[in-house]
């Protein structure tokens, strides 16, 4: 539509991406608390707000738990919110990130992926991502700066639909993305404003007002506790095909699609199949292109929505392919593989004979080097083959695969 | 008490809006939150947006499913993070011009340990909003636990008294004095013996919340959890004010005021008499508990006059 006018190509980080998206949008309240890989969002929407560029309330909490519980309720009050966390934030936020998704307050908010578990690692990873998906919001996960700006811009589309008011994490690895430039064609304000002008064409969502005689926050009992959350998961599910709906229009206005849910690379003839996420696929689809030359037909699979599983169409993608690896960049405590692996499995069944393998690699700021995703290639071509396998690699800890096999139960 | 011409004198007069409770709810008879909060909005108004977290006013004031016990707009949500809820409501209702009086309405336990840090946090911030916290001593909805606010020698059933113990063996935090020290515009005690002050320290913290944060401190004492007979409320509260054992006083900008002083105080035990969680302590335990009452008025006494005469500090050299 307006393709026909210049671009402004910007060279910014991941970090700047996802401040400029929140500007775009122009949200009525921000809560900003720092931490790294994070901080540099709220310092650059600070830099804005003190400008005059972004007419927000901007709140200076004093820790992310009160950033979250700031966002939510302004967000039930009527507001457009934005606020940015990671690990230990994300953690320390928790309660209020099951709240907020309780409440079906259409909060948009960014996690810049870290390490959470035990040991303070100030390293990439997403288990912070994974240790809080069963919170009832919604997961996207970016792969690069550009999808950065562009999935914050298409989150508040997911959070505010009427028919789905969920809120919505947008996740990109830390360091990785945080703090990497590239170039990134910022979209205009004014193809911002209409992308999101069709909210306002909606029927007009339950605001908590002064005098307004509503509540929110009551104490959900038996069938009324059951209806709730029944309609939740229900919004969920409808959120999945909501979301290429989004896509669509996006690609019409700004002319970038994605391809919705996930993103297929190479997939059509492709025999062998990685499924990843995150700033990972790039080094993926440098791998597969190589391989490609050398005549291995494998192709990617990038998951792009993670919660709500987009559970379809990954089986109609990966039907029929021979073999399946799947990189996760987190584990999955109790499980031997990987989380998306485990979560995989369970629709194994519906693969027509397509076997999966598990890979875990760059947790704690592990690079996932060409070489890594070279032998995730191969090892999963090596079980298309009918060759045998260990379920799951630990692929940048070698000292794993010379462990005792049977005292770890197969690790 | 005679009501002076044209000036508001009794608490009646405060009264001008409805009561938008119902007429019987689920507390226990003699529960002094109940009194407070029937009282609120008949002087803040029926347009307050109130919040309130699980806790003893949480059954009537957050309601079940899709009933409540009054018409109000409340918002019903966590103990940790009750001030930035209200935060997040009076920043939204600036940003689209909205009136609004957003009333923070929690328990100490809320107030004085779990929400403190946002408590403490919104009043640095100094939002537009008022805080109130109900001080029954203690976490009385779940089964009568030990609170910041506790105060020495109180059995509870996390400080029960025993053989060895004697009941909480630490001293009360002085929650308002410490929120007085954030230096917001308006900070307050009151009780329910002293309804007409408490109404006034309402309208003041409503005016006050145009400048930023307010924040009150009611003493809102508990038959169920404390042991005492529910038609001595009143009572109790009014002992609490005449030993000292809460006096009443507010700040603006963290100028200290008494608004009521007790010329001859009552000592501490005409106060705990009254009361089944102080039945324990003998004359020596009472001696602690005097002290400490003697002590924190004493300072506060001091801080008013500071306060009053406070002049810039002149260093040795001019």
């Amino acid at each position: 539509m307006n393709t026909k006018r210049k671009s402004q190509i910007q060279v910014i980080t991941g970090n700047a991406a996802a401040a400029i998206g929140a500007k775009l949008v122009r949200p009525d309240v921000v809560a900003a608390y720092p931490i790294t890989p994070q901080t540099e969002i709220i310092e650059q929407i600070s830099k804005f707000h003190a400008n005059g560029e972004m007419d927000c309330e901007l709140i200076t909490v004093e820790g992310e738990n009160s950033a979250m519980n700031a966002v939510m309720a302004a967000s039930l009050a009527g507001g457009r919110v934005f606020t940015a966390t990671s690990s230990w934030g994300l953690v320390f936020m928790y309660d209020a990130v099951l709240a907020t998704a309780g409440a079906r307050a259409p909060v948009v908010m960014v996690n810049v992926n870290r390490e959470t578990p035990g040991i303070i690692a100030v390293s990439s990873g997403q288990q912070d991502m994974i240790s809080t998906r069963d919170a009832g919001w919604i997961f996207l996960i970016a792969e690069d700066c550009q999808e950065v700006i562009d999935l914050v811009i298409q989150a508040y589309r997911l959070a505010e639909d009427y028919d789905i008011q969920v809120p919505v994490m947008v996740h990109y690895d830390g360091f990785y993305l945080s703090y990497l430039s590239e170039g990134v064609d910022v979209p205009f304000q004014e193809d911002v404003d209409k992308f999101l002008s069709v909210l306002k064409e909606q029927p007009e969502r339950v605001k908590l007002t002064p005098g307004g005689k509503l509540g929110c926050g009551s104490h959900g009992i038996l069938d009324g506790y059951l209806e709730l959350r029944y309609k939740h998961v229900c919004a969920m599910e409808r959120s999945k095909e909501k979301f290429e709906q989004i896509d669509g229009e996006f690609q019409e206005i700004f002319g970038r699609s994605y391809g919705g849910q996930i993103e297929e690379y190479r997939m059509d003839d492709a025999d062998v199949v990685l499924v990843g996420s995150g700033s990972m696929c790039g080094t993926i689809k440098t791998v597969i292109d190589e391989k490609r030359e050398a005549g291995i037909k494998v192709g990617l699979l990038k998951i792009r929505m993670y919660r709500p599983f987009p559970s379809e169409v990954m089986v109609k993608a990966l039907k029929g392919k021979k073999a399946i690896g799947v990189v996760d960049r987190s584990l999955n405590f109790g499980f031997k593989g990987g989380p998306i692996y485990t979560e995989l499995k369970a629709f194994e069944t519906q693969l027509d004979g397509a076997r999966l393998v598990s890979f875990i690699d760059g947790i704690a700021n592990t690079d996932i080097t060409t070489a890594n995703v070279a032998q995730m290639i191969d090892t999963t071509c090596d079980l298309a083959a009918g060759k045998s396998v260990r379920e799951v690699t630990w692929v940048s800890y070698p000292e794993a695969q010379k462990a005792n096999d049977s005292k770890n139960g197969g690790l | 008490m005679t009501q002076k011409k044209g000036k508001l004198t009794k608490v009646l007069d405060y009264f001008k809006h409805d009561d938008p409770f119902s007429k019987g709810v689920a507390f226990c008879p003699g529960c002094g939150l109940e009194l407070l909060i029937r009282l609120i909005p008949k002087i803040l108004g029926n347009d307050i947006v109130i919040t309130g977290t699980p806790s003893c006013s949480a059954p009537v004031l957050l309601g079940q499913n899709k009933k409540s016990w009054h018409t109000l707009s409340y918002f019903g949500t966590l103990m940790t993070g009750a001030a930035a809820n209200a935060t997040g409501l009076a920043r939204y209702y600036r940003k689209a011009g909205i009136d609004n009086t957003v009333v923070c309405f929690n328990g100490d336990g809320t107030a004085a340990d779990i929400g403190f840090g946002n408590l403490s946090g919104a009043a640095e911030r100094n939002e537009p909003f008022i805080y109130i916290c109900y001080d029954n001593e203690g976490y009385m909805n779940t089964g009568i636990q030990k609170s910041g606010t506790t105060p020495f020698g109180a059995s509870t059933t996390t400080t029960p008294a025993g053989s060895i113990a004697k009941g909480k063996n630490l001293r009360r935090m002085n929650l308002a004095l410490k929120m007085a020290m954030h230096k917001i515009p308006y900070t307050a005690t009151a009780t329910l013996s002293d309804l007409d002050d408490l109404a006034k320290k309402l309208l003041k913290a409503k005016e006050a919340k145009e400048r930023g944060f307010a924040f009150l401190h009611v003493f809102a004492p508990c038959p169920t959890g404390w042991g005492y007979a529910p038609e001595n409320t009143v009572e109790v509260c009014r002992r609490a004010v005449k030993s000292n054992y809460f006096p009443l006083w507010e700040a603006v900008n963290g100028k200290i005021r008494m608004t009521k002083t007790i010329r001859k105080p009552k000592p501490v035990s005409n106060y705990t008499e009254l009361i089944k969680k102080f039945a324990h302590l003998d004359e020596k335990d009472l001696e602690i508990l005097q002290e400490d009452i003697d002590y924190e008025y004493c300072m506060l006494g001091g801080l008013s006059v500071l306060e009053a005469e406070c002049q810039l500090p002149v260093s040795a050299e001019d």
